[in-house]
This record gives structure tokens, sequence and C-alpha cells, in this order.
């Protein structure tokens, strides 16, 4: 029996993973990758402390940072199911193997939201595309869009100013809540065109994609852009399925946390990171919030239930 | 002894992930950059159906992405 079971394995979870050994708390992580979404970022400039490091090898420190620490366990699998058994709880992972711990933190993060038009399951891989870090070189000298207007969205429009002949950046709000460098830098590229408060309708093509049509949020006419590649990088989707009715969670399907302690509605389980209801979906975010997360879960094993 | 083909470009990190656990296996491969050779690239269009990378073709069986129970199947390792 584990002390703490932390299911996940981006910035909340390592972060969580790191404060929990350091406090010699009994710690298993389940995690089927690591690094989280900076896996797939391209050139990271705002973490901390650093000023320029690709995602990919921010994730290979992560996952070296924990691995490193002394008498923590880590399993690298699929987690299928969380379910309360006495005092604490039971966790399936994939390959039938069930492990039990007093307290669980979820960090399981989140996952690409589709836009559900007409082309999109179609033309998946034949010029749709949701890593523009992994994809954005087949695109050279060819016209390209982005759908959404976040930081991942406008990330996905810098990797791709290397290669594309010209990129069009399409999102349903009129303001766009990536941070004002990246929008300069896209906007200031002289190849990049940005059309916001639309929603895009369909995406056409014969074998590849050949364009998409879009329309105004507020019902104008249907218009057309001839793109042979649109990387999609709308707001994302909690991956909540584990918790599946044992938690509380927002319309959103995001577990609602106290901000505070990041406990949840069920006394035991924490969450942390882009899994949460938390405002700002970042992974220095997550960082503070997983390491809020083993802070008090150490309280409640070592102090509150002593006295 | 199986052959393996890799399809990939430098930026893509499943790309890597997938090169790395053939080296963890011990398994040789050839990597083709389709994002500078246009040959390549035809080729694994035409073999995948699909544009996007990493395209692995192990012994003629197709796989896109990184996904590791595909590899283990094609590989016939034993896990």
């Amino acid at each position: 029996m584990y002390e703490l079971i932390i299911v996940g394995g981006g910035p909340a979870a390592i972060s969580a993973g790191i404060v929990s050994a350091r406090k010699k708390i009994k710690t298993l992580v389940i995690a089927d990758s690591f690094g989280g979404q900076w896996i797939m970022a391209g050139d990271i400039q705002n973490f901390i402390g650093t000023k320029s490091v690709s995602g990919f090898n921010l994730a290979k420190n992560l996952e070296s940072h924990l691995k490193a620490q002394e008498g923590i366990e880590v399993k690298q699998a699929a987690v299928l199911k969380i379910t309360k058994k006495g005092a604490g709880f039971s966790i399936e992972i994939d390959k039938g193997e069930t492990f039990e711990a007093k307290t669980v933190l979820i960090a399981s993060g989140s996952g690409h939201r589709k836009l559900n038009i007409p082309g999109e399951k179609e033309f998946e891989g034949k010029g749709v595309f949701y890593c523009a870090t992994c994809d954005a070189p087949l695109m050279k000298d060819r016209a390209v869009a982005v759908v959404g207007g976040g930081n991942s969205a406008f990330e996905s429009a810098i990797s791709l100013l290397d290669y594309a002949s010209k990129i069009y950046v399409l999102d349903r709000a009129e303001i766009l809540k990536a941070d004002e460098i990246n929008q300069e830098k896209v906007r200031n590229s002289g190849k990049a065109e940005i059309i916001a408060g639309v929603s895009i309708t369909e995406i056409f093509g014969d074998k590849m994609v050949s364009g998409l049509k879009y329309q105004s949020c507020d019902g104008g006419e249907i218009k057309e852009l001839a793109v042979e590649g649109i990387f999609i990088s709308i707001s994302r989707i909690a991956n909540n399925e584990i918790v599946n009715g044992l938690v509380e969670v927002n319309q959103a399907g995001e577990i609602i946390v106290d901000p505070k302690t990041q406990k949840t509605s069920v006394d035991g389980i924490w969450a942390a990171g882009d899994v949460t209801d938390v405002l700002y979906k970042q992974g220095n975010v997550a960082i503070g919030d997983g390491m809020k997360a083993a802070l008090n879960i150490y309280s409640y094993l070592r102090i509150d239930n002593k006295k | 002894m199986k052959m393996v083909k890799i399809y990939s470009t430098q930026t893509c990190p499943y790309c890597e992930m997938a090169k790395e656990y053939l080296a963890e296996q011990g398994i040789k491969y050839e990597n083709y950059d389709v994002a500078g050779d246009e040959a390549a690239r035809k080729e694994m269009v035409e073999k995948s159906g699909q544009m996007g990378v990493p395209v692995l073709d192990i012994d003629g069986t197709i796989i896109v992405g990184f996904n590791k129970p595909e590899m283990e199947k094609a590989l016939k390792l034993n896990k």
C-alpha cells in the first residue's frame, strides 16, 4: 500500500512527485509518458529560469529529475480507473494490475479537442494536424491555417513561419488570448493573416486537404480559404474519465479543486494541472499547483491525521 | 533481422521517441527526413495514405504515429 499515487506525467505530476519523494512519502507515479504537452512544444521561452529550451528537452529534464529522486517508484502505464476501497483507493492500470494508496493525486492533464465539423476526421493526417512541431516541415511553400487563439495556437503558427508561404490564424474569439509577444511575432512576419471572431464550418479536399470554409460568429456569409494544412490548437478537454462519477467536475468536465490546497470534493483525492478548473492552463502554473498538492498531502498524512 | 524504416522530420518529438525506443531495443533502422527528401515523402504518403509523421515501416507493416504496442507487435517483442 502506497501513501500516495500520482496519476500523470506532466509538470503538475512531476513537481508533486519530487516534493513527495523529498518528504519521504511512499509514492508511486503512474504515467503513460513524461513531460505533458511540453513534449510537443517547439522552443519554450517562458519556462522560468531558462531563456530558451526545446519542449522535448524540457520534457526529458522533467522525467530525469523525477526518476533521480531516491525512493520514488515510477510505472509507465495508462490508468484505467480509480475506485474507493476501504480507507484508501484502488487504481487499475491497462496491464491488468491494481495498486492501492491512502491518497491520490490526479494530474492526468488534458487532450485534444476536435472541431467536430465535416472533413476533420476524414482528413486527419491528410492535411489536418494536431502537432505543428511534428508536421510543420511538411508544409514548405504551402498555405496553411492554424485554428485557435491561445499560446499553443500561436506557437504552432511560429513553428510554421519557417516553412509555410502563408499562414492564416482563425479563432472564434474577437480578442485573442495568446501572449502579445507571440501575437506580434506572427503579425510582423509579413506572411500571416489573423481572422478573429469566426468559426470553421467545413474542411474539404480530394485525397488531401485543399481548403476550409468559415463563417463569422455573428452569422455572416460563408467564405473559403485555399490551404493544404490545417493545424488545430483549440481549447482542450480535461482527461477525467479515470475518476468518472467519483469527484465533482464542472460543466467543462474539469475537476473542481480548492485553489489553496488542490483538494477535490472527495477526502483523500487531490488534483492539479490542466485536468482541474484552474483558470490559467500553463506549465509553470501546473508546477506550482502540483507542489501545493504534495505539501497539503504531506500535512494530511503526517500532521492532520496524528492530531 | 527485421527491415525497419522510419519517416520523420527533424523537429518531431514523437519521431525522436520512436527512434529512442528502437535504439533501446537494439533494433537497427533507416531514417528518412521527409521534410528535405521529396522522394521519401512520396513513398511515405503512398504507404500510409497520409502525411503526418512519424511513419514506421516494419517489414511491410505500416504504423502511423509513435504507437508502442503496435511496434511491439510488428517487431514481435514478447512482453
